[in-house]
């Protein structure tokens, strides 16, 4: 998962994805999701 | 694949594309786009074989949508293939797995991961002494090369395909050896997706139990997490805790092999230089992404603290909700990612004897984590 401008490890882009998911749901941007 | 001349030491991640093929974001989409319809199309056979089965009044048996997002990604990559277009995305199949399980970390508050993990890792540590121990006098007795007997011990005892990788730099080991033990314990994996369940069933084990069986002894964290999910939904929540502990062990057992293979004088010159500093060694073999999941998990268990301010910092239980079936939906992907890589020709090209050295290792490795699982479920009632 390296683009051409930024190398990061596929850690690093599952850390950011995830803690930015996680902030749009504290925040309350999502409410609920489905499953 | 690049040859053993070509490539770096001690790679930490898992194989993906050679460094040459950039990546973009757009030739990552129709991939991604296919792992969601397989997974989609395995959770909705599941519900409407459920919803069909009831309305009926049929008995059948609920196969999870695991089964069938694996079994549909299989018929695809081994009878019309997959089509070039969509290998970059379906390759983030380990992405998706890393973010489920960080995402994961909304579902354990840190007590929970400090009693199971504790647990987990008393169990790891003994079950790896067993199993590289074994594994190891396997190999001799087959008259496998040291190298070979060394990838498939690692792959079998600590995490996969990962420590397969990270141990092929560290012992210099051929590209070849790397992709027979890679093979080896892919085949493996993708019959114990099938056993596993299936014993678990057979012994009445709990999720709590079954879980922790599966994140100890299935290698990849892919297939681990599945076949705990084949369980259950709560027993793959704890397989995939199992195996984050097993995970973050890597380093040391990496560590180990480079070391006494640096003193045999057979490690090469990175290597050797790399070991100078064993802090950065560890770190640089420590998977991160276990920290995204605890630092979820402590906002999960702040969210829980009967202390208002305290709580306010963390998670509701809404937000926990969302999370948790987030992390459901990442490993929807990654399920689909599983059956997609799952190339039958590759599995059977091998020979026959790292298989049989692999399948008697994991045989074994299996009954002896049974019996520590069931030991510790007897003491700890977990």
């Amino acid at each position: 998962m390296a683009s051409n401008r930024l190398r990061l490890s596929t850690d690093t882009w599952a850390i950011l994805l995830s803690l930015t998911l996680a902030l749009i749901i504290r925040i309350g941007l999502i409410k609920t999701l489905a499953w | 694949m690049a040859t053993s001349a070509e490539l770096p030491d001690l790679r930490t991640e898992y194989p993906s594309r050679p460094p040459e093929q950039p990546t973009t974001f757009l030739s990552l989409l129709p991939g991604i786009a296919l792992l969601a319809i397989v997974g989609y199309a395995g959770k909705f056979v599941e519900h409407f074989l459920n919803t069909y089965t009831k309305a009926h009044h049929i008995t059948f048996p609920n196969i999870e949508y695991v089964l069938w997002a694996i079994l549909f990604g299989a018929l695809i990559a081994n009878t019309i293939g997959l089509a070039r277009i969509f290998s970059p995305g379906v390759a983030t199949y380990e992405f998706w797995l890393k973010a489920g399980i960080i995402l994961l970390g909304a579902r354990f508050i840190l007590g929970d991961i400090l009693k199971l993990g504790g647990i987990s890792l008393i169990l790891v540590f003994i079950a790896l002494a067993l199993s590289i121990t074994f594994m190891t006098w396997l190999g001799r007795a087959f008259n496998l090369n040291p190298k070979l007997t060394t990838l498939l011990a690692v792959g079998s005892s600590v995490c996969g395909v990962s420590a397969i990788i990270a141990t092929q730099g560290a012992i210099d080991a051929d590209e070849e050896d790397s992709s027979t033990a890679i093979a080896a314990i892919l085949a493996l994996g993708a019959i114990s997706l099938f056993a596993f369940p299936l014993i678990g069933r057979a012994l009445h084990m709990s999720d709590h139990a079954y879980g922790l069986w599966a994140g100890l002894a299935v290698d990849n964290t892919a297939e681990a997490t599945a076949a705990g999910a084949l369980f259950s939904d709560a027993a793959g929540k704890f397989a995939v805790l199992a195996k984050t502990c097993r995970n973050a062990l890597i380093g040391f057992v990496v560590l180990a092999y480079a070391i006494q293979w640096a003193r045999k004088g057979l490690a090469n010159k990175a290597t050797t230089a790399q070991l100078e500093n064993k802090a950065a060694f560890l770190w640089k073999k420590f998977p991160k992404f276990v920290l995204g999941f605890l630092f979820i998990s402590l906002l999960a268990t702040l969210g829980s603290s009967t202390n208002p301010t305290i709580a306010a910092l963390g998670f509701t239980k809404p937000q926990l909700v969302a999370l948790g079936n987030l992390s459901r939906w990442a490993f929807l992907l990654t399920f689909a990612g599983v059956g997609l890589r799952t190339n039958l020709k590759d599995l059977f090209k091998q020979g026959a004897r790292p298989f049989i050295v692999g399948a008697l290792g994991e045989i074994v490795i299996a009954a002896i984590t049974l019996a520590l699982v069931l030991g510790a479920d007897h003491i700890y009632r977990l």
